[in-house]
């Protein structure tokens, strides 16, 4: 296996798991965790070439970058079911915003000051240390109609990379 | 010219020929596109797009991403699509096997 495509299987692993945990018995921060890194390796998967022998580098905002690419190709469009360019670009600007704030749901950009799914972090300026798990994570609302569109996107993605 | 070269030179025509679709198509999907580069390569279409709205690399390194061939969108050949903000241009270290930024060649293509 390549390691595009091992990278591109992972992603898809992910998202089984989040889909999987999507369930009120369990804290929420689970199916972020999953969420990011499924779009961590889906963007990994694409930033390798096919015929790649070494491990993909490090990509600075790799889910962002990617999206950013993702809008200007028709085939992908229209693999999605966009039949024109203008809404399918409106689409994908459109999940800009929240894809950077999962981005930043990382470790390495959230330390340990700042929300992330992983980690418990020191918020302040209160000082005080919260878990992952007794977090809402309001800014990433899952009834929201960004973040409904942004899983979508990561679904079919996911779909049509097989 | 032999038959090798003519098949060289069909191949490259046709991956130029991609290239300047995905051009065109790329700056009316994101107009905030300033300049299209070409890296001539006679496997898979190579663009470089200059766009002040992307992050950027952020240690100044150009990583593309890859898409697969799509026959059926006129899109026959592989491609590589890399992304970089204005400042960026002429600096930032190019992919392995793109060459210098002297091989570009610059597409114009009308909006």
């Amino acid at each position: 296996m390549s390691w595009r495509s091992a990278f591109l299987l992972q992603a898809q692993s992910d998202n089984r798991v989040r889909r999987a945990i999507n369930s009120g018995h369990i804290e929420y921060a689970h199916q972020l965790h999953y969420l990011q890194m499924a779009t961590e390796k889906l963007a990994k998967g694409f930033a390798t070439p096919e015929a790649e022998v070494c491990p993909p580098a490090k990509v600075h905002h790799a889910f962002v970058r990617f999206q950013h690419a993702l809008k200007r190709r028709q085939d992908i469009q229209h693999q999605l079911g966009y039949p024109k360019s203008d809404s399918f670009t409106w689409f994908v600007k459109s999940v800009l915003p929240l894809a950077e704030k999962v981005e930043h749901l990382a470790p390495n950009f959230a330390g340990t000051t700042q929300p992330n799914p992983e980690y418990p972090w020191q918020a302040t300026p209160a000082h005080r240390v919260i878990a992952p798990a007794e977090f809402e994570f309001p800014e990433f609302d899952a009834r929201s109609p960004e973040m409904a569109r942004l899983v979508w996107l990561v679904d079919q993605l996911l779909r049509i990379v097989t | 010219m032999t038959q090798g070269n003519g098949l060289h030179n069909g191949r490259r025509a046709e991956i130029e020929r991609q290239a300047r679709l995905l051009a065109r198509d790329n700056r009316i999907a994101e107009p905030a596109i300033t300049r299209v580069l070409w890296f001539p390569d006679n496997e898979e279409v190579r663009l470089l797009e200059v766009d002040d709205t992307v992050p950027s690399t952020g240690d100044g390194i150009i990583h593309p991403f890859y898409f697969r061939p799509s026959p059926k969108d006129a899109l026959p050949s592989p491609s590589a699509l890399a992304l970089i903000r204005p400042e960026e241009f002429g600096k930032a270290k190019l992919p392995p096997n793109w060459g210098d930024w002297s091989n570009a060649i610059e597409l114009e293509t009308e909006r």
